[in-house]
């Protein structure tokens, strides 16, 4: 099984009342086996992609793809600069830069983790209404919690004993708090209320290693989680896995747009779409 | 018993003791008679909670009913992560697990057994058994989010 992520990315894209996050790759520490990610942003509607440290976005359901520019401390000769073109908010984060944030769609970046004990984050989520609420997850540490937008962070939970390597904030109703964390690590999907009363394990999952989990916008409870042995799918929040027997490749990032399109990347970050809830999909070939 | 009994059992077990302070209790900063509040709790929480708070066992793990056993109140449970203004709610409300494939609330409702100032009481108890640091990351918690202004 890989271990944790030596480089991970990724973004956030932040408008009125509304916080989209952008998974960024994870990795295996050992064989530096970066992951593409991919987020939907919801204010925007569009695409976020990190692929080869490089930030992708697209307003056209992946026809066509534009780069974002990242902060120079990730543009390791591998990175594409690209004008700026949109207004919102974006955070970027991983282990070898910790969390920045743009404002003005990556013109321009500046450090948000002042308050975090070490820029070694290797997972990243912001909080699915609460605009200025963010998680950071601190390899060998813990999670933190920013409720300024990165200006201050605190300690909130030691996370799952196993590496994280994605962590999604989801309204799902029924917690104490806010909402709900997922967090993905190799062998399972985990679930604390975002109060972190403790995380318990999800459905039972036939894989051997899991990749990334998604939900619905407007039907939280429908959850998609990508394994190396296909995309299963819950109704109920993870309580219980259904697998989807489809044609699907091996998804080794998901996200869902309105009305439940299913987009997801395979481990070379080629885009494919389904408008069938997982059972057929379509590869959307670069432009 | 079910667990539902055990609970409510466990808190109903409290109800009675703090009746005295009701209108005039303190804060959750003041001195909130944690002894008043360790005998509430041994009347109304203890069942399900444990004498010392120590939980039931497997308590981080749903049962087969989906429903999750009462927590430890101590320095390995969770209680500490929360704010005044949600443990208040937590007592007062209940809570239900979206799991609990019961129609039983998780945590029972004790709005109609303890008057506010018990409830205050009893959760004012719970902090004396957290650690130092947890006592300050709470009391760093209900900044803004204290006991809701109704139960003073």
């Amino acid at each position: 099984m890989k271990k944790m992520m030596s480089r991970f990315w990724h973004t956030l894209s932040i408008t009125s009342g509304a916080i989209i996050g952008l998974g960024i790759a994870s990795v295996a520490a050992a064989a530096e086996d970066v992951l593409p990610a991919l987020e939907y942003d919801l204010t925007g509607a569009r695409l976020l992609k990190v692929n080869s440290s490089q930030l992708f976005e697209s307003t056209n359901g992946g026809d066509s793809w534009q780069a974002i520019p990242l902060p120079e401390a990730v543009r390791t000769g591998q990175l594409v600069v690209a004008p700026a073109a949109a207004e919102q908010t974006l955070y970027i984060a991983g282990p070898s830069i910790g969390v920045q944030r743009s404002d003005d769609n990556g013109d321009s970046w500046y450090r948000v983790d002042e308050g975090l004990p070490s820029r070694n984050v290797i997972a990243f989520s912001a909080h699915r209404h609460q605009v200025e609420t963010l998680y950071a997850k601190i390899a060998d540490d813990g999670i933190y919690q920013s409720d300024d937008a990165g200006e201050s962070w605190r300690k909130k939970d030691s996370g799952p004993v196993q590496p994280v390597r994605r962590l999604v904030h989801s309204d799902m109703e029924g917690s104490m708090q806010t909402g709900w964390l997922y967090a993905v690590s190799d062998d399972a999907v985990r679930l604390s209320m975002d109060c972190f009363c403790g995380w318990r394990p999800t459905g039972e999952l036939d894989a051997d290693t899991v990749y990334d989990v998604a939900y619905e916008f407007d039907e939280p409870e429908r959850v998609y989680v990508a394994t190396d042995r296909g995309l299963w799918v819950s109704d109920n929040g993870g309580k219980a896995w259904l697998r989807i027997e489809g044609d699907a490749p091996e998804l080794v990032a998901i996200t869902l747009a309105p009305e439940g399109t299913l987009y997801g990347l395979d481990r070379v970050g080629e885009l494919v779409r389904s408008n069938d809830q997982g059972r057929n999909w379509r590869a959307i070939p670069d432009a | 018993m079910r667990n539902r009994g055990v609970l409510v059992t466990t808190w109903l077990l409290l109800s009675t003791a703090g009746q005295a302070m009701a209108d005039d209790a303190p804060l959750s900063h003041d001195a909130s008679q944690p002894i008043e509040g360790e005998q509430i709790y041994q009347q109304h929480c203890a069942s399900c909670h444990g004498i010392d708070g120590e939980g039931m066992p497997n308590w981080q793990r749903p049962n087969a009913m989906g429903e999750l056993p009462a927590p430890p109140h101590g320095p390995e449970g969770h209680t500490w992560k929360h704010s005044d203004a949600m443990l208040y709610r937590m007592v007062s409300e209940g809570w239900r697990d979206p799991w609990n494939e019961t129609e039983r609330l998780t945590m029972p409702a004790f709005e109609d057994v303890l008057t506010p100032a018990e409830i205050r009481s009893v959760i004012n108890y719970l902090k004396t058994l957290w650690t130092p640091e947890q006592q300050r990351h709470q009391a760093e918690e209900s900044e803004g989010a204290s006991f809701p202004m109704q139960s003073e």
